[in-house]
């Protein structure tokens, strides 16, 4: 095992999710204007990564898959303190759903020669926080899902972490290489120093990998290797609520008592 | 890329969720709502039961529903590993072609789910609140997106198997049934200690309760700061279930259990009372088929406030006990006659 640790921190762009709103006239989707956000609970993946860096002195390099225009979050990353950052990008990921794109990520993971790949809990995009757990798959690597906290072992070639599970929590340790997904809200995101940030700004260029430079056959990867496709997508009229304001105790008791759930 | 011959799959599996012998309640529910799917194609129902000593496990699962019970028992699956479950079920759908895979959408449904969808590159549809059938037999799984503006049907129609995850809370659980025939068949064992890849150092699991199947909520957010004497006092009063936005369950003054929303449970009750609560729109998702919803919230924009059929303005340490009085008058006959 290497003497230096290299820790890979997978982020992505995603529309910030409280400016995704119904048109109430037309019934649709307004995620137009949306801002593009690096996605929350990647700032959580981005501080435990940086704190593995601040404990045993790890390379942490941030990963995102998407077009060149989905670069900005790897700028954060940068300005957060990661030492460097790709772009995994090219026309055959497009369409891809969580298992070809899980693909292309561990492939990054091994390109990048990564013992621990940090990220976050899910995406609040599509939310399915399969690809932790589906880069460990692909790469035959331990996987820990909902962490808490990571503490480093690098003496074994290990990394423990606390998990969050129903009614309680447990504490797992892992062999290197491994994948973690850090439970969103976890940990405080660290502030960009002011001179990261003009680095990230103006002198930093991501590097950018392609199906090619990871070695990944384009059939493999896309909406044709996805196995699932989006069948449709209804509009759910919101719940019709009364949003009656009332103004005492008494008042909400009477309108409970009306309703006949008290 | 090579696809599957789909029709050489067959049988809707449902993993039985258990941790030292109790079953995750949304194993029972996906139990009944995966016999509704299996009849509709004419399908077996099969538990998959994974752990050590668990064939009450697996007899259990026959009572509730099940035609057949894969046991797979021994002291490498105790307790729950990523690896070793991944490992054991890659094996069982390698050698038996299940057609449908549900899994509860909870914290280790949702770890074994994203790890066993890639060696069977299998479609793996997350945290569903919908199943069923299109007129070609293919899974139909619904899933709320955009904050639950949306439902999204995704299907799966060149690859098997169709795997969900679901929500807690959605369905009714099956009943048991103890005079229901069913076998409860012992698989081989593929995974040896040696060759996994974790160790579980402590595992601390209290009690865990079920909010999804109380008549009245009463949920506790980060505007409680933390001190939940108003929010626990209004709950006596309404006779209700405590439950708790993401940001108190976080900040630990509420057990994960009782979390409403996205990353939570799906609760239904007739009242939901949200306490402190912003109204974000994951949390809104788990509690947007309560009959009646009441706000209280210092903060009149709170977005809560869109959600709900009664809100008051103002602050909960105020509100909450002057709530449970009245309603604890309301309860006394003397007042009644007055
Ligand atoms: C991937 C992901 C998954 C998530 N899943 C969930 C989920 O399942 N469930 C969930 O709930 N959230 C979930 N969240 C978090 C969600 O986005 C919000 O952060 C969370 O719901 C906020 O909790 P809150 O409203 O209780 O707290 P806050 O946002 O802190 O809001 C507190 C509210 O209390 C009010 N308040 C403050 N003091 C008082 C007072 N004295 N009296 C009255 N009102 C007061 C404030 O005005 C405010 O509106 C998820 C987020 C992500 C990114």
């Amino acid at each position: 095992m290497p003497d230096r640790w290299t820790v890979v921190v997978g982020v992505k762009q995603v529309p910030d999710e409280d400016d995704v709103s119904i048109n109430p006239d037309t019934g649709t989707l307004d995620r137009a204007d949306a801002a593009a956000i690096l996605n929350r609970p990647d700032r959580n993946a981005l501080e435990a990564a940086l704190e593995l860096k601040d404990e045993v002195d790890a390379r942490v390099v941030a990963m995102t898959m998407g077009p060149p225009m989905a670069s900005p979050v790897l700028e954060t990353a940068v300005a957060m303190g990661c030492d460097d950052a790709v772009l995994v990008t090219d026309r055959a990921f497009g369409g891809s759903d969580t298992w070809p794109t899980s693909l292309a990520l561990a492939e990054t993971a091994n390109y990048l020669d990564a013992d621990v790949v940090v990220c976050g809990e899910e995406t609040t995009d599509s939310s399915t926080g399969q690809v932790p757990p589906g880069i460990a798959a692909h790469n035959g690597w331990a996987q820990l899902t909902y962490a808490e906290g990571v503490e480093a072992l690098p003496e074994e070639d290990q990394l423990a972490a606390r998990r969050d599970v129903e009614g309680g929590y447990e504490r797992v340790v892992a062999d290197l290489p491994v994948v973690v997904a850090v439970a969103y809200g976890e940990n405080e995101p660290r502030p960009a120093g002011l001179h990261r940030k003009i680095y990230a700004e103006t002198e930093f260029e991501p590097a950018q990998v392609d199906a090619d430079d990871l070695g990944i056959d384009e059939d493999a990867v896309g909406l044709a290797a996805s196995p699932t496709q989006v069948g449709g997508m209804e509009t759910v009229e919101p719940v019709d609520r009364e949003r009656e304001r009332v103004d005492t105790a008494a008042e909400l008791t009477e309108r409970l008592a009306e309703e006949g759930v008290v | 890329m090579a696809t599957v011959d789909v029709s050489e799959h067959a049988d809707v599996w449902v993993f039985v969720e258990e941790h030292d012998g109790d079953v995750a309640g949304v194993s029972w529910e996906l139990l009944a709502q995966g016999r509704t799917l299996a009849d509709e194609l004419g399908e077996d129902l099969v538990a998959l039961v994974i752990g050590e000593d668990v064939a009450d496990v697996g007899r259990e699962a026959v009572e509730r529903g099940a035609d057949r019970a894969l046991v797979a028992d021994d002291p490498v699956f105790e307790p729950y590993r990523a690896d070793p479950y991944g490992e054991q079920f890659r094996h069982l759908v390698e050698q038996r072609k299940p057609d449908v895979v549900l899994i509860g959408g909870t914290h280790t449904g949702r770890d074994f789910a994203g790890r066993v969808a890639v060696p069977a590159h299998a479609g793996l549809t997350a945290d569903c609140t919908e199943l069923g059938i299109d007129e070609d037999g293919h899974l139909e799984a619904r899933r709320p997106a955009f904050g639950g503006n949306v439902l999204a049907t995704i299907k799966c129609e060149r690859h098997r198997p169709q795997m969900a995850t679901v929500r807690a809370g959605v369905f009714e659980p099956a009943a048991p049934d103890p005079e229901r025939d069913g076998e409860v068949e012992r698989v081989d064992v593929v995974v040896n200690e040696a060759d996994t890849l974790t160790a579980v150092l402590e595992r601390s699991v209290g009690e865990t309760v079920d909010i999804t199947a109380a008549d009245r909520v009463v949920a506790a957010g980060g505007g409680t700061d933390g001190e939940l004497d108003p929010v626990l006092d209004l709950a006596d009063a309404l006779d209700a279930e405590l439950a708790a936005s993401r940001k108190a369950v976080d900040e630990g003054w509420v057990g994960h259990d009782r979390q409403v929303g996205q990353t939570g449970k799906t609760v239904r009750p007739e009242l939901y009372v949200a306490v402190g609560i912003s109204g974000a729109v994951q949390h809104v998702e788990g509690m947007n088929d309560s009959d009646v919803v009441v706000a209280i919230n210092d903060d009149p924009n709170a977005p809560i406030f869109d959600h709900a059929d009664y809100g008051i303005v103002g602050d909960l340490f105020e509100v909450c006990p002057a709530l449970a009085d009245r309603l604890r008058d309301a309860d006394d006959p003397q007042e009644v006659i007055a």
